[in-house]
Protein backbone atom coordinates (compact mmCIF):
# COMPACT_ATOMS: atom_id res chain seq x y z
CA UNK A 1 0.00 0.00 0.00
CA UNK A 2 2.83 2.40 0.94
CA UNK A 3 6.34 1.88 -0.41
CA UNK A 4 9.19 4.07 0.74
CA UNK A 5 12.17 3.61 -1.56
CA UNK A 6 15.64 4.98 -0.79
CA UNK A 7 14.26 8.08 0.94
CA UNK A 8 16.99 10.51 1.94
CA UNK A 9 16.64 13.90 3.59
CA UNK A 10 19.54 16.18 4.41
CA UNK A 11 19.52 19.43 6.39
CA UNK A 12 22.86 20.94 5.38
CA UNK A 13 25.54 18.57 6.66
CA UNK A 14 23.07 16.54 8.72
CA UNK A 15 21.47 13.49 7.13
CA UNK A 16 18.17 13.11 8.98
CA UNK A 17 16.85 10.22 6.86
CA UNK A 18 19.44 8.04 5.13
CA UNK A 19 18.48 5.84 2.17
CA UNK A 20 15.51 4.37 4.00
CA UNK A 21 13.26 1.76 2.35
CA UNK A 22 10.28 -0.14 3.73
CA UNK A 23 6.79 -1.28 2.81
CA UNK A 24 3.48 -1.05 4.65
CA UNK A 25 0.69 -3.46 3.66
CA UNK A 26 -3.02 -2.71 3.64
CA UNK A 27 -4.69 -3.26 7.02
CA UNK A 28 -1.36 -3.48 8.84
CA UNK A 29 -0.32 -1.69 12.02
CA UNK A 30 3.26 -0.71 11.27
CA UNK A 31 5.49 0.58 14.07
CA UNK A 32 8.50 2.88 13.88
CA UNK A 33 10.85 3.35 16.82
CA UNK A 34 14.28 4.73 17.51
CA UNK A 35 16.10 7.03 19.89
CA UNK A 36 15.33 10.77 20.02
CA UNK A 37 16.66 12.48 16.90
CA UNK A 38 16.59 9.23 14.90
CA UNK A 39 14.60 10.89 12.10
CA UNK A 40 11.18 9.35 12.82
CA UNK A 41 9.16 12.58 12.65
CA UNK A 42 11.23 13.77 9.68
CA UNK A 43 10.23 10.56 7.91
CA UNK A 44 6.55 11.42 8.58
CA UNK A 45 7.18 14.89 7.17
CA UNK A 46 8.54 13.32 3.97
CA UNK A 47 5.57 11.01 3.56
CA UNK A 48 3.03 13.80 4.18
CA UNK A 49 4.72 16.25 1.80
CA UNK A 50 5.97 18.75 4.35
CA UNK A 51 9.63 18.35 3.29
CA UNK A 52 11.16 17.78 -0.15
CA UNK A 53 13.49 14.76 -0.30
CA UNK A 54 15.46 12.39 -2.52
CA UNK A 55 14.06 8.95 -3.32
CA UNK A 56 10.54 7.79 -3.91
CA UNK A 57 7.33 7.14 -2.00
CA UNK A 58 4.53 5.19 -3.68
CA UNK A 59 1.00 5.16 -2.29
CA UNK A 60 -1.23 2.57 -3.96
CA UNK A 61 1.46 2.31 -6.66
CA UNK A 62 1.32 6.08 -7.32
CA UNK A 63 4.30 8.37 -6.75
CA UNK A 64 3.43 11.00 -4.14
CA UNK A 65 6.77 12.76 -3.93
CA UNK A 66 6.35 16.42 -4.84
CA UNK A 67 2.67 16.61 -3.94
CA UNK A 68 1.56 19.32 -1.46
CA UNK A 69 0.51 18.20 2.06
CA UNK A 70 -3.17 19.01 1.44
CA UNK A 71 -3.14 16.94 -1.77
CA UNK A 72 -1.59 13.96 0.03
CA UNK A 73 -4.24 14.29 2.76
CA UNK A 74 -6.92 14.20 0.05
CA UNK A 75 -5.35 11.07 -1.46
CA UNK A 76 -5.93 9.27 1.83
CA UNK A 77 -2.88 9.72 4.05
CA UNK A 78 -3.60 11.49 7.30
CA UNK A 79 -1.44 12.07 10.35
CA UNK A 80 -1.24 13.43 13.86
CA UNK A 81 1.59 15.28 15.57
CA UNK A 82 3.51 14.59 18.76
CA UNK A 83 2.17 17.84 20.24
CA UNK A 84 -1.60 18.04 19.58
CA UNK A 85 -2.29 20.46 16.74
CA UNK A 86 -5.76 21.89 17.22
CA UNK A 87 -7.65 25.02 16.18
CA UNK A 88 -8.01 26.74 19.59
CA UNK A 89 -10.95 29.04 18.79
CA UNK A 90 -12.99 26.41 16.93
CA UNK A 91 -15.34 24.04 18.73
CA UNK A 92 -14.65 20.32 18.84
CA UNK A 93 -17.40 19.67 16.28
CA UNK A 94 -16.11 22.38 13.90
CA UNK A 95 -12.53 21.15 14.21
CA UNK A 96 -13.57 17.67 13.15
CA UNK A 97 -15.81 19.28 10.53
CA UNK A 98 -12.78 21.08 9.05
CA UNK A 99 -11.11 17.71 8.44
CA UNK A 100 -14.26 16.36 6.80
CA UNK A 101 -14.82 19.53 4.73
CA UNK A 102 -11.34 19.70 3.27
CA UNK A 103 -9.76 16.27 3.58
CA UNK A 104 -12.58 13.98 2.50
CA UNK A 105 -12.97 13.42 -1.23
CA UNK A 106 -16.74 13.04 -0.80
CA UNK A 107 -17.05 16.46 0.88
CA UNK A 108 -18.78 17.47 4.08
CA UNK A 109 -21.12 14.96 5.70
CA UNK A 110 -22.57 16.03 9.11
CA UNK A 111 -23.62 12.49 10.00
CA UNK A 112 -20.06 11.23 9.44
CA UNK A 113 -18.78 14.01 11.73
CA UNK A 114 -21.30 12.83 14.38
CA UNK A 115 -20.01 9.26 14.01
CA UNK A 116 -16.41 10.40 14.45
CA UNK A 117 -17.34 12.45 17.54
CA UNK A 118 -18.86 9.31 19.05
CA UNK A 119 -15.96 7.11 17.91
CA UNK A 120 -13.36 9.28 19.69
CA UNK A 121 -15.65 9.75 22.72
CA UNK A 122 -16.03 13.50 22.31
CA UNK A 123 -19.76 13.73 21.58
CA UNK A 124 -20.41 15.34 25.00
CA UNK A 125 -17.79 18.00 24.32
CA UNK A 126 -18.80 18.88 20.78
CA UNK A 127 -19.55 22.53 21.65
CA UNK A 128 -16.43 23.13 23.73
CA UNK A 129 -13.58 25.20 22.34
CA UNK A 130 -10.64 22.98 21.54
CA UNK A 131 -8.22 25.29 23.35
CA UNK A 132 -9.97 24.39 26.62
CA UNK A 133 -9.67 20.60 26.30
CA UNK A 134 -7.34 18.48 28.44
CA UNK A 135 -4.38 16.67 26.83
CA UNK A 136 -6.14 13.34 26.28
CA UNK A 137 -9.16 15.02 24.69
CA UNK A 138 -6.87 17.10 22.48
CA UNK A 139 -5.21 13.88 21.31
CA UNK A 140 -8.59 12.27 20.69
CA UNK A 141 -9.66 15.37 18.78
CA UNK A 142 -6.54 15.37 16.63
CA UNK A 143 -7.13 11.71 15.79
CA UNK A 144 -10.81 12.51 15.14
CA UNK A 145 -9.94 15.36 12.76
CA UNK A 146 -7.54 13.03 10.93
CA UNK A 147 -10.23 10.32 10.71
CA UNK A 148 -12.72 12.88 9.39
CA UNK A 149 -10.62 13.11 6.23
CA UNK A 150 -11.57 9.44 5.60
CA UNK A 151 -7.96 8.27 5.32
CA UNK A 152 -6.69 4.92 4.08
CA UNK A 153 -3.55 5.33 6.17
CA UNK A 154 -3.41 7.05 9.56
CA UNK A 155 0.05 8.02 10.78
CA UNK A 156 0.33 8.57 14.53
CA UNK A 157 3.36 10.40 15.94
CA UNK A 158 4.00 9.33 19.56
CA UNK A 159 0.33 9.29 20.56
CA UNK A 160 1.15 8.05 24.07
CA UNK A 161 3.62 10.85 24.92
CA UNK A 162 2.73 12.53 28.21
CA UNK A 163 -0.14 10.11 28.94
CA UNK A 164 -0.72 8.17 32.16
CA UNK A 165 -1.39 4.40 32.25
CA UNK A 166 -5.18 4.79 32.01
CA UNK A 167 -4.92 7.19 29.09
CA UNK A 168 -2.49 4.87 27.31
CA UNK A 169 -5.03 2.04 27.58
CA UNK A 170 -7.78 4.32 26.19
CA UNK A 171 -5.56 5.37 23.27
CA UNK A 172 -4.50 1.78 22.55
CA UNK A 173 -8.14 0.72 22.50
CA UNK A 174 -8.95 3.55 20.09
CA UNK A 175 -6.06 2.63 17.77
CA UNK A 176 -7.17 -1.02 17.71
CA UNK A 177 -10.75 0.02 16.85
CA UNK A 178 -9.56 2.36 14.09
CA UNK A 179 -7.61 -0.51 12.56
CA UNK A 180 -10.18 -3.28 13.04
CA UNK A 181 -13.55 -1.51 12.88
CA UNK A 182 -12.70 1.14 10.29
CA UNK A 183 -10.18 -0.96 8.36
CA UNK A 184 -7.62 1.83 8.34
CA UNK A 185 -3.93 0.99 7.95
CA UNK A 186 -1.88 2.50 10.77
CA UNK A 187 1.70 3.65 11.04
CA UNK A 188 2.72 4.52 14.57
CA UNK A 189 5.85 6.12 16.00
CA UNK A 190 6.18 5.25 19.66
CA UNK A 191 8.76 4.96 22.43
CA UNK A 192 6.76 2.52 24.59
CA UNK A 193 7.90 -0.93 23.49
CA UNK A 194 4.97 -2.65 25.15
CA UNK A 195 2.60 -0.56 23.08
CA UNK A 196 4.48 -1.39 19.90
CA UNK A 197 4.73 -5.12 20.56
CA UNK A 198 1.04 -5.30 21.44
CA UNK A 199 -0.31 -3.14 18.61
CA UNK A 200 1.96 -3.67 15.62
CA UNK A 201 2.47 -6.51 13.16
CA UNK A 202 5.74 -5.11 11.82
CA UNK A 203 8.31 -2.87 13.47
CA UNK A 204 11.04 -0.71 11.95
CA UNK A 205 13.89 0.54 14.13
CA UNK A 206 15.95 3.48 12.91
CA UNK A 207 18.91 5.36 14.26
CA UNK A 208 20.35 8.58 12.79
CA UNK A 209 17.98 8.11 9.89
CA UNK A 210 19.28 4.65 9.00
CA UNK A 211 17.44 1.33 9.30
CA UNK A 212 18.73 -0.90 12.09
CA UNK A 213 16.26 -3.71 11.50
CA UNK A 214 12.67 -4.31 10.40
CA UNK A 215 10.31 -7.25 10.99
CA UNK A 216 8.26 -9.05 13.62
CA UNK A 217 8.03 -6.76 16.70
CA UNK A 218 9.03 -9.41 19.23
CA UNK A 219 12.01 -10.53 17.14
CA UNK A 220 13.04 -6.94 16.49
CA UNK A 221 12.98 -5.98 20.16
CA UNK A 222 15.19 -9.00 20.93
CA UNK A 223 17.68 -8.17 18.18
CA UNK A 224 21.09 -7.42 19.78
CA UNK A 225 21.63 -4.44 17.45
CA UNK A 226 18.39 -2.87 18.63
CA UNK A 227 19.17 -3.58 22.27
CA UNK A 228 22.57 -2.00 21.84
CA UNK A 229 21.54 1.11 19.96
CA UNK A 230 18.09 1.82 21.28
CA UNK A 231 17.16 -0.16 24.36
CA UNK A 232 20.52 0.15 26.05
CA UNK A 233 20.26 -2.94 28.22
CA UNK A 234 18.25 -6.14 27.87
CA UNK A 235 16.71 -5.63 31.29
CA UNK A 236 15.42 -2.14 30.35
CA UNK A 237 13.46 -3.21 27.32
CA UNK A 238 10.14 -3.27 29.10
CA UNK B 1 -19.95 73.34 22.76
CA UNK B 2 -22.17 70.24 23.06
CA UNK B 3 -22.96 70.40 19.34
CA UNK B 4 -19.25 70.54 18.57
CA UNK B 5 -18.50 67.56 20.79
CA UNK B 6 -21.23 65.50 19.18
CA UNK B 7 -19.89 66.50 15.76
CA UNK B 8 -16.46 65.33 16.83
CA UNK B 9 -17.86 62.02 18.09
CA UNK B 10 -19.69 61.47 14.79
CA UNK B 11 -16.56 62.30 12.84
CA UNK B 12 -14.56 59.89 15.02
CA UNK B 13 -17.12 57.13 14.49
CA UNK B 14 -17.11 57.58 10.72
CA UNK B 15 -13.32 57.62 10.41
CA UNK B 16 -13.11 54.76 12.92
CA UNK B 17 -15.43 52.63 10.81
CA UNK B 18 -13.25 53.06 7.69
CA UNK B 19 -10.08 52.48 9.71
CA UNK B 20 -11.68 49.31 11.08
CA UNK B 21 -12.35 48.04 7.56
CA UNK B 22 -8.75 48.70 6.56
CA UNK B 23 -7.05 47.54 9.77
CA UNK B 24 -8.99 44.27 9.76
CA UNK B 25 -7.46 43.54 6.34
CA UNK B 26 -3.93 44.13 7.64
CA UNK B 27 -4.68 42.07 10.75
CA UNK B 28 -5.97 39.28 8.53
CA UNK B 29 -2.72 39.05 6.57
CA UNK B 30 -0.64 39.14 9.73
CA UNK B 31 -2.90 36.64 11.48
CA UNK B 32 -2.67 34.13 8.65
CA UNK B 33 0.91 34.53 7.41
CA UNK B 34 2.64 36.26 10.39
CA UNK B 35 4.20 38.57 7.80
CA UNK B 36 3.75 42.35 7.63
CA UNK B 37 2.68 43.89 4.34
CA UNK B 38 4.41 47.25 3.85
CA UNK B 39 2.60 47.82 0.54
CA UNK B 40 -0.74 47.94 2.34
CA UNK B 41 -0.94 51.76 2.11
CA UNK B 42 -0.18 51.62 -1.60
CA UNK B 43 -3.14 49.25 -2.05
CA UNK B 44 -5.26 51.94 -0.38
CA UNK B 45 -4.15 54.38 -3.10
CA UNK B 46 -4.68 51.63 -5.69
CA UNK B 47 -8.35 51.51 -4.68
CA UNK B 48 -8.69 55.25 -5.22
CA UNK B 49 -6.95 55.17 -8.62
CA UNK B 50 -8.94 52.13 -9.81
CA UNK B 51 -12.15 54.01 -8.92
CA UNK B 52 -10.75 57.14 -10.61
CA UNK B 53 -10.25 55.16 -13.82
CA UNK B 54 -13.71 53.60 -13.63
CA UNK B 55 -15.26 57.06 -13.23
CA UNK B 56 -13.07 58.15 -16.14
CA UNK B 57 -14.84 55.51 -18.25
CA UNK B 58 -18.09 57.42 -17.55
CA UNK B 59 -19.44 54.92 -15.05
CA UNK B 60 -20.85 57.25 -12.44
CA UNK B 61 -22.86 54.88 -10.27
CA UNK B 62 -21.00 54.10 -7.03
CA UNK B 63 -22.60 50.65 -6.70
CA UNK B 64 -21.25 49.78 -10.14
CA UNK B 65 -17.88 51.29 -9.25
CA UNK B 66 -17.66 49.07 -6.14
CA UNK B 67 -18.82 46.01 -8.08
CA UNK B 68 -16.14 46.57 -10.73
CA UNK B 69 -13.37 47.70 -8.36
CA UNK B 70 -13.71 44.73 -5.95
CA UNK B 71 -12.83 41.98 -8.47
CA UNK B 72 -10.12 44.15 -10.07
CA UNK B 73 -8.50 44.71 -6.64
CA UNK B 74 -8.90 41.03 -5.74
CA UNK B 75 -7.20 39.97 -8.98
CA UNK B 76 -4.37 42.49 -8.58
CA UNK B 77 -3.80 41.42 -4.96
CA UNK B 78 -3.87 37.74 -5.92
CA UNK B 79 -1.42 38.18 -8.81
CA UNK B 80 0.96 40.32 -6.76
CA UNK B 81 0.96 37.70 -4.01
CA UNK B 82 1.59 34.85 -6.45
CA UNK B 83 4.33 36.73 -8.31
CA UNK B 84 6.23 38.34 -5.44
CA UNK B 85 5.31 36.84 -2.06
CA UNK B 86 4.57 33.16 -2.74
CA UNK B 87 8.06 32.35 -4.15
CA UNK B 88 9.64 33.76 -0.98
CA UNK B 89 7.71 31.37 1.26
CA UNK B 90 9.90 28.48 0.11
CA UNK B 91 12.95 30.18 1.68
CA UNK B 92 14.20 30.46 5.23
CA UNK B 93 13.13 33.55 7.23
CA UNK B 94 10.58 34.33 4.57
CA UNK B 95 8.59 36.66 6.84
CA UNK B 96 11.49 39.17 6.90
CA UNK B 97 11.94 38.81 3.14
CA UNK B 98 8.22 39.52 2.64
CA UNK B 99 8.55 42.75 4.62
CA UNK B 100 11.49 43.82 2.44
CA UNK B 101 9.82 42.98 -0.85
CA UNK B 102 6.52 44.65 0.09
CA UNK B 103 8.47 47.77 1.07
CA UNK B 104 10.04 47.72 -2.38
CA UNK B 105 6.63 47.11 -3.92
CA UNK B 106 5.18 50.12 -2.08
CA UNK B 107 7.88 52.40 -3.49
CA UNK B 108 7.42 50.92 -6.96
CA UNK B 109 3.63 51.35 -6.88
CA UNK B 110 3.71 54.89 -5.47
CA UNK B 111 6.20 56.04 -8.09
CA UNK B 112 4.18 54.31 -10.80
CA UNK B 113 1.05 56.19 -9.66
CA UNK B 114 3.02 59.42 -9.90
CA UNK B 115 4.18 58.67 -13.45
CA UNK B 116 0.78 57.38 -14.67
CA UNK B 117 -1.61 59.75 -12.88
CA UNK B 118 0.66 62.71 -12.08
CA UNK B 119 1.65 64.16 -8.73
CA UNK B 120 -1.50 66.27 -8.34
CA UNK B 121 -4.27 64.94 -6.17
CA UNK B 122 -7.30 63.32 -7.81
CA UNK B 123 -10.81 63.63 -6.50
CA UNK B 124 -13.77 61.31 -6.73
CA UNK B 125 -17.36 62.56 -6.94
CA UNK B 126 -19.35 62.70 -3.73
CA UNK B 127 -21.33 59.52 -3.30
CA UNK B 128 -24.52 61.44 -2.49
CA UNK B 129 -24.96 65.19 -2.14
CA UNK B 130 -27.00 66.72 0.65
CA UNK B 131 -27.41 66.30 4.37
CA UNK B 132 -29.83 65.62 7.18
CA UNK B 133 -30.51 68.28 9.77
CA UNK B 134 -31.40 67.04 13.23
CA UNK B 135 -31.92 70.17 15.29
CA UNK B 136 -28.48 71.74 15.57
CA UNK B 137 -26.74 68.74 14.02
CA UNK B 138 -26.00 68.44 10.34
CA UNK B 139 -25.00 65.05 9.03
CA UNK B 140 -23.99 64.68 5.39
CA UNK B 141 -25.35 61.78 3.36
CA UNK B 142 -21.76 61.12 2.30
CA UNK B 143 -20.69 60.45 5.90
CA UNK B 144 -23.73 58.26 6.58
CA UNK B 145 -23.02 56.17 3.48
CA UNK B 146 -19.31 55.87 4.28
CA UNK B 147 -20.25 54.59 7.74
CA UNK B 148 -22.85 52.14 6.42
CA UNK B 149 -20.52 50.80 3.70
CA UNK B 150 -17.65 50.32 6.16
CA UNK B 151 -19.75 48.57 8.78
CA UNK B 152 -21.43 46.51 6.02
CA UNK B 153 -17.99 45.53 4.71
CA UNK B 154 -16.87 44.39 8.17
CA UNK B 155 -20.09 42.42 8.76
CA UNK B 156 -19.79 40.79 5.32
CA UNK B 157 -16.21 39.85 6.14
CA UNK B 158 -17.29 38.38 9.49
CA UNK B 159 -20.03 36.39 7.76
CA UNK B 160 -17.50 35.15 5.20
CA UNK B 161 -15.12 33.96 7.93
CA UNK B 162 -17.82 32.14 9.90
CA UNK B 163 -20.05 30.74 7.19
CA UNK B 164 -18.06 29.90 4.11
CA UNK B 165 -15.70 27.07 3.27
CA UNK B 166 -12.89 29.48 2.36
CA UNK B 167 -13.53 31.48 5.53
CA UNK B 168 -13.23 28.31 7.59
CA UNK B 169 -9.93 27.48 5.89
CA UNK B 170 -8.64 31.02 6.59
CA UNK B 171 -9.45 30.63 10.30
CA UNK B 172 -7.86 27.20 10.41
CA UNK B 173 -4.61 28.33 8.74
CA UNK B 174 -4.46 31.42 10.99
CA UNK B 175 -4.69 29.21 14.07
CA UNK B 176 -2.56 26.28 13.03
CA UNK B 177 -0.93 26.22 9.56
CA UNK B 178 0.61 22.74 9.96
CA UNK B 179 -2.59 21.20 11.32
CA UNK B 180 -4.62 22.85 8.57
CA UNK B 181 -2.51 21.38 5.78
CA UNK B 182 -2.71 17.91 7.23
CA UNK B 183 -6.50 17.93 7.15
CA UNK B 184 -6.47 18.86 3.47
CA UNK B 185 -6.51 22.67 3.49
CA UNK B 186 -4.44 24.18 0.64
CA UNK B 187 -2.32 26.60 2.68
CA UNK B 188 -0.78 28.34 -0.33
CA UNK B 189 -4.21 29.17 -1.75
CA UNK B 190 -5.34 30.48 1.63
CA UNK B 191 -2.28 32.77 1.81
CA UNK B 192 -2.96 34.13 -1.66
CA UNK B 193 -6.71 34.52 -1.09
CA UNK B 194 -6.11 36.31 2.22
CA UNK B 195 -3.71 38.74 0.56
CA UNK B 196 -6.25 39.40 -2.19
CA UNK B 197 -9.15 39.88 0.26
CA UNK B 198 -7.14 42.34 2.33
CA UNK B 199 -6.29 44.25 -0.88
CA UNK B 200 -10.02 44.54 -1.57
CA UNK B 201 -10.70 45.74 1.98
CA UNK B 202 -8.09 48.47 2.04
CA UNK B 203 -8.87 49.41 -1.57
CA UNK B 204 -12.54 49.85 -0.70
CA UNK B 205 -11.45 52.03 2.21
CA UNK B 206 -9.44 54.05 -0.30
CA UNK B 207 -12.50 54.57 -2.51
CA UNK B 208 -14.67 55.57 0.47
CA UNK B 209 -12.17 58.07 1.88
CA UNK B 210 -11.06 59.43 -1.51
CA UNK B 211 -14.30 61.41 -1.65
CA UNK B 212 -13.20 63.31 1.47
CA UNK B 213 -9.41 63.28 1.39
CA UNK B 214 -8.54 62.85 -2.32
CA UNK B 215 -6.13 60.37 -3.92
CA UNK B 216 -2.40 61.10 -4.10
CA UNK B 217 0.56 58.89 -5.07
CA UNK B 218 2.06 58.97 -1.56
CA UNK B 219 -1.25 59.16 0.34
CA UNK B 220 -1.08 55.53 1.38
CA UNK B 221 1.77 55.95 3.85
CA UNK B 222 -0.42 57.75 6.36
CA UNK B 223 -2.94 54.89 6.08
CA UNK B 224 -0.19 52.27 6.47
CA UNK B 225 0.99 53.97 9.67
CA UNK B 226 -2.55 54.26 11.05
CA UNK B 227 -3.41 50.68 10.12
CA UNK B 228 -0.21 49.48 11.79
CA UNK B 229 -0.94 51.55 14.92
CA UNK B 230 -4.45 50.04 15.07
CA UNK B 231 -3.19 46.50 14.43
CA UNK B 232 -0.47 46.72 17.11
CA UNK B 233 -2.76 48.58 19.53
CA UNK B 234 -5.53 45.98 19.14
CA UNK B 235 -3.13 43.02 19.36
CA UNK B 236 -1.30 41.73 16.26
CA UNK B 237 -3.51 39.12 14.62
CA UNK B 238 -6.63 39.86 16.68
CA UNK B 239 -9.54 40.94 14.48
CA UNK B 240 -11.71 41.85 17.46
CA UNK B 241 -8.84 43.90 18.90
CA UNK B 242 -8.44 45.76 15.59
CA UNK B 243 -12.12 46.69 15.57
CA UNK B 244 -11.96 48.19 19.07
CA UNK B 245 -8.65 49.89 18.35
CA UNK B 246 -9.93 51.38 15.06
CA UNK B 247 -12.81 53.16 16.78
CA UNK B 248 -10.59 54.33 19.66
CA UNK B 249 -8.08 55.70 17.12
CA UNK B 250 -10.86 57.35 15.07
CA UNK B 251 -12.25 58.99 18.20
CA UNK B 252 -8.85 60.04 19.54
CA UNK B 253 -7.91 61.53 16.20
CA UNK B 254 -11.16 63.50 16.04
CA UNK B 255 -10.83 64.87 19.59
CA UNK B 256 -7.12 65.73 19.33
CA UNK B 257 -7.67 67.32 15.92
CA UNK B 258 -10.54 69.40 17.24
CA UNK B 259 -8.86 70.46 20.47
CA UNK B 260 -5.16 70.76 19.54
CA UNK B 261 -5.13 70.79 15.74
CA UNK B 262 -4.60 68.05 13.13
CA UNK B 263 -0.79 68.25 13.40
CA UNK B 264 -1.04 66.66 16.84
CA UNK B 265 -3.11 63.62 15.86
CA UNK B 266 -0.27 61.28 14.85
CA UNK B 267 1.77 62.30 17.89
CA UNK B 268 -1.21 61.49 20.11
CA UNK B 269 -1.74 58.15 18.38
CA UNK B 270 1.87 57.11 18.89
CA UNK B 271 1.82 58.30 22.51
CA UNK B 272 -1.24 56.12 23.18
CA UNK B 273 0.29 53.18 21.30
CA UNK B 274 3.61 53.40 23.15
CA UNK B 275 1.90 53.73 26.53
CA UNK B 276 -0.38 50.76 25.78
CA UNK B 277 2.46 48.57 24.54
CA UNK B 278 4.65 49.52 27.52
CA UNK B 279 1.93 48.35 29.90
CA UNK B 280 0.48 45.57 27.77
CA UNK B 281 2.93 44.48 25.03
CA UNK B 282 0.46 42.07 23.47
CA UNK B 283 -2.03 44.90 22.74
CA UNK B 284 -5.67 45.26 23.79
CA UNK B 285 -6.89 41.77 22.90
CA UNK B 286 -3.76 39.91 23.83
CA UNK B 287 -2.37 38.41 20.64
CA UNK B 288 1.22 38.81 19.59
CA UNK B 289 3.32 36.71 17.22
Amino acid sequence: MLEVKNATKKFGELTAVNDLSFEVSQGQVFGIAGPNGAGKSTLYNLITGLYPFEGSILFNKKEIRGFAPHAIAKMGISRTFQIPQTFPSLTVEKSIGVGNHFGSQEGYDPSYVDNILEFVSLEDKRDELTGQLNLLDKKMLMIGAALATKPQILMLDEPMAGSNAKEILALMDLIKRINKDMGITIIIIEHFMKVLTELTQKLLIIETGTEICCGDPVEVTNDPRVIECYLGDVNDKN
Amino acid sequence: MLVEIIDVIISGMINGSVYALMAVGLTLIYGVSKAFNFAYGSFYSMGGYVAFMIFGAHINNYILVFCLAAPILFLLGYLIEKALVAPLRKRDDWEIKVMMITLGLALFLDNSYQVIFGARMKSLPTILEGSIELGDFILSYQDIIIFIFSIGGILAFRWFLNNTRTGMSVRAVAQNPAGAQIVGIPKEFVFSATFAISTVMVGMGGILLAQKYFVTPMGGWDILVKSWVITAFGGMGSIKGSLYAAFIVGMLEAFVGWHFGMNWTLIALFAVLLTTLAIRPQGLMGKWG
